[in-house]
């Protein structure tokens, strides 16, 4: 196996190239131990990916590389392996290894992936959380990005749904990236979820490395959800490569004039799947069926007057003390009374000082 | 008769120290000899009073003069002794009679030309001469009406070195400068109003509050939302200067020069903008013998923070001594020094760099970049500030719909009914107003019903409260409840309260 971990570290000679090297030679061990006469022989190779290979040889220990590996508790899980993901064999461009810390998705059950933009509005996030937790609960597999915005409230939604989710990152596995959600990685480990990567451990984020990730991220899943995403977002990327590897995606809407839907309305457009609610969706993956009048509980919050008079102005937008005073035409004191009433009773959220949306 | 002495006076920090100034002409190798511990600029007297002296239509011999400024232990500063120590020379050489210039204070910049300059300090130096028996005082012109509002000595105004002259040797008789009492009363000039401000009933609500219990402000708003407009307003609002507060206050300018002579007392609390790029020593004054700084420019009245974090963070952290303690201790080698800094301080900040966090369509910032921004203010400051509110962009319609709000006397109306309630309360202790309650004595006046205590409660665990915060939450609502004329503390004072809580950075963190 160390040959063979040997063989995917070298990341300069393309996964295409090294899949049929080692086809033709039959294992990796037989590809250090070769001579570099019969390597210049092979056609699909050219002299730089010679010269890599020979570097290579000389510069990186198997038997070093391999023990670091184990010290890092690291799994090196090569597309020959029997645990490689079977979704991920069928897509055009499979990685030629992946690299796993805890597990991977397992295999019986259902994985959804939930992307969309770093940079989202509470709405969004409102929305990854709730799929994220609903999805859990069914015992589905979230699967996403661990990136700051959308990625990281997918993830926080399904471990508060005491679900596993598994991070695909664009770095090494062992390099938590952004650096802020180290507690979330944690997290995911200890809840028997995963953090994978196509890239060995101690490749840091590139920017490049990214769009190479999201294809594994639609590619471990059966279906998308594109919670937020502006018109150039890279969950678009990711929405993209789902087509192409013929997963089903759904987008959430948002409001027109919102920039930062526009990405997810034009996926509707085109003909996208719409997240009207989790239960819905359960439905239409055939998990779990519609059950009828469950879900109209939200609407019956009881609420003294003047606070159902606040609570009425507000929506998953951030609004301010002063617009809601207005609108209410109540004086500032009351209406941030009535406000810190609402959030004691879990209704609304104080996003920003004095900027409120409902939870 | 070829010495003599005359009283002056300069000031040490907030202090005033008496200083002799002695004058030996005598025979010997002409020559002009100053000693006393002195600075350059005292120094240089030497020539300013030699030409003042000939200019004046006096001989001045050639002849060795000695000046000695004792005590010598203390260091002289500034050409307030060009006076007495011309009319000290004077009166060695017999132009003057030796008896009329004792228990004279005599004080004033020399130019060449014998004409006498202002100086400062002399509220000061004329209160402390008062206090010692002095009957009177000689001052220069431009600073008469200053010194005449300290009742209880003669302050004469003197023009030129001439006239002091005439006056001393009994030629010309000037007339002690009465109390100013028509400048007094035209001096209260028309301050900013509340009702210049449309809309923004938030704001005006919060700074109501604030300044009825005493307490520090934080705006949190975008560019242009009228932070400065609200906070240049608190000054006339905020309960009008006693006698004793307006002379604090003038000794204080008077010591940095500031005194109008067409208005020489303060009565209006003072207002101070200080900008982002402000140095420690400007803020709680510095210098070899420390000057006040901005802190205590603004004793009394308002300091204003525009931009907080645009301020280097050590500048930020010296504030947090006089906010507790109402008053700064500047420590040199000759000496401590106490300046008085009992300020209200009024701050503003962006919600991120860019000003329009949370509206994300606008927004450019990463929240990285918003994290750096807010992490230049330690949370230990922000806790200081117990009043905390945003600023909303100012609409278009706000500005042309709006009918013009409260105006300021009316909400002073209401704060001073809730400072009188707070004095009744505090009657006989040290507190003044609710923000100065230490955390032992919250018990005693912040007594919670029991629905009021599990709402305390309930709030500390949802919304993650520190001890600290939880303590500034009892204050506000005390004066929240001040201002609803209320005994007790009721749920819905505590609710606002928490409403007006500091920010936490994690607000934007997410």
């Amino acid at each position: 196996m160390k040959y063979e971990y040997w063989f995917a570290q070298i990341a300069r000679v393309n996964d295409r190239k090294k899949y049929f090297l080692r086809e033709y030679l039959g294992t990796a061990k037989d590809i250090f131990y070769i001579e570099e006469m019969k390597l210049n022989k092979m056609e699909f190779l050219n002299e730089q990916d010679v010269n890599t290979i020979m570097q290579a040889k000389k510069t990186l220990d198997p038997d070093m590389l391999y023990k670091d590996l184990k010290k890092k508790s690291i799994r090196f899980i090569p597309w020959f392996s029997e645990e490689f993901p079977e979704k991920l064999c069928e897509i055009p461009t499979p990685p030629y290894a992946l690299y796993v810390k805890g597990s991977i998705p397992e295999r019986t059950k259902k994985t959804v992936a939930i992307v969309g933009a770093r940079r989202c509005t509470h709405y969004g996030e409102k929305y990854a959380l709730e799929y994220g937790e609903k999805l859990a609960q069914c015992d589905v597999s979230v699967i996403s990005g661990l990136a700051r915005g959308i990625d990281g409230a997918g993830h926080r939604g399904a471990l508060m749904g005491k679900g596993s989710t598994y991070a695909v990152l664009g770095c090494g596995v062992d390099i938590c990236y952004p650096r802020e959600h180290i507690g979330l990685y944690t997290d995911i480990l200890r809840q028997q979820g995963g953090i994978l990567s196509e890239f060995p451990p101690g490749t840091p984020p590139v920017g490049c490395n990214f769009p190479r990730r999201n294809r594994i991220i639609s590619g471990l899943s059966d279906v998308v959800l594109v919670m937020e995403a502006g018109e150039k977002s890279g969950s678009l990327i990711t929405a993209d490569m789902a087509l192409e590897q013929g997963r089903d995606i759904y987008a959430l809407p948002g409001p027109v004039n919102s920039s930062l839907s526009r990405g997810c309305n034009q996926l509707i457009r085109q003909g996208a799947g719409i997240l009207l609610s989790p239960e819905r969706l359960l439905d239409e993956l055939g998990i779990l069926p519609i059950s009828s009048g469950e879900n109209t509980d939200k609407n019956k919050k009881v609420l003294e007057t003047g606070e159902n008079m606040v609570y009425s102005r507000l929506c998953p937008y951030p609004k301010n003390l002063s617009q809601l005073a207005e609108e209410t035409d109540l004086p500032p004191g009351e209406v941030l009374e009535k406000l810190v009433s609402l959030e004691l009773q879990g209704y609304v959220k104080e996003i920003s000082k004095n900027y409120y949306v409902t939870l | 008769m070829s010495f003599s002495t005359v009283l002056s006076a300069s000031i040490q920090g907030l202090k005033v120290e008496f200083v002799n100034v002695e004058a030996d002409v005598s025979n010997g190798l002409p020559g002009f000899h100053m000693v006393g511990y002195l600075s350059s600029e005292v120094k240089e007297a030497a020539e300013r009073v030699r030409t003042a002296i000939k200019n004046s239509g006096m001989d001045y011999p050639a002849k060795k003069t000695v000046i000695n400024l004792s005590p010598a232990t203390v260091r002289k500063r500034g050409a307030a002794f060009d006076l007495p120590i011309a009319v000290s020379i004077l009166a060695s050489l017999g132009q003057i009679r030796e008896r009329s210039v004792r228990n004279t204070l005599i004080i004033g910049e020399l130019g060449l030309d014998g004409g006498i300059q202002e100086v400062p300090g002399i509220l000061p130096i004329v209160l402390a001469a008062r206090d010692a028996g002095i009957p009177l005082c000689i001052v220069p012109k431009a600073n008469a009406a200053e010194g005449a509002l300290v009742e209880g000595i003669q302050v004469i105004g003197a023009g030129s070195l001439a006239e002091v002259l005439g006056f001393l040797s009994g030629s010309i008789a000037l007339e002690p400068e009465p109390y100013p009492e028509d400048k007094v009363n035209s001096c209260i000039k028309e301050m900013p109003d509340y009702s210049d401000i449309c809309g923004q009933k938030t704001i005006k609500r919060a700074v109501e509050v604030a300044v009825a219990g005493g307490h520090n402000l934080l705006f949190v708003g975008p560019p242009g939302s009228g932070k400065t407009m609200a906070a240049k307003r608190i000054p006339g609002i905020l309960p009008p200067m006693t006698m004793e507060e307006s002379m604090e206050i003038t000794k204080i300018y008077s010591i940095m020069g500031r005194i109008d002579a067409k208005a020489p007392l303060i009565q209006q609390r003072p207002f101070r903008n200080v900008h982002h790029t402000a140095t420690r020593a400007a803020l709680i004054g510095g210098g070899l013998i420390p000057t006040p700084g901005e802190i205590s420019l603004a004793h009394r009245g308002v300091l204003f923070l525009d931009e907080l974090p645009e301020f280097q963070r050590a500048v930020l952290e010296v504030l947090r001594e006089p906010l507790e303690e109402h008053k700064i201790r500047i420590s040199r080698t000759h000496g401590n020094y106490v300046f008085p800094a009992n300020f209200m301080l009024v701050a503003a900040l962006n919600p991120c760099p860019c000003g329009c966090y949370p509206d994300m369509e606008r927004c450019t910032c990463t929240s990285g970049q918003i994290q750096n921004y807010l992490g230049k203010i330690s949370q230990a400051f922000l806790d200081r500030l117990e009043i905390c509110v945003e600023a909303p962009k100012v609409t278009y319609e706000s500005l042309s719909r709006e009918k013009k709000g409260e105006n300021s006397s009316q909400i002073r109306e209401r704060v001073c009914r809730a400072r009188d309630i707070q004095n009744d309360r505090y009657k006989g202790t040290k507190i003044a107003t609710n923000a100065m309650l230490q955390v032992k004595e919250l018990d005693k006046y912040c007594r919670l019903g029991k629905e009021e205590s599990r709402l305390i409660e309930q709030a500390f665990t949802a919304l993650g409260l520190t001890a600290r915060t939880y303590h500034k939450i009892l204050k506000v609502s005390r004066t929240i409840a001040d201002l609803d004329q209320a005994e007790s503390i009721c749920v819905k004072h505590i609710k606002e309260a928490i409403g007006y809580r500091t920010i936490d950075k994690k607000y934007w963190g997410r």
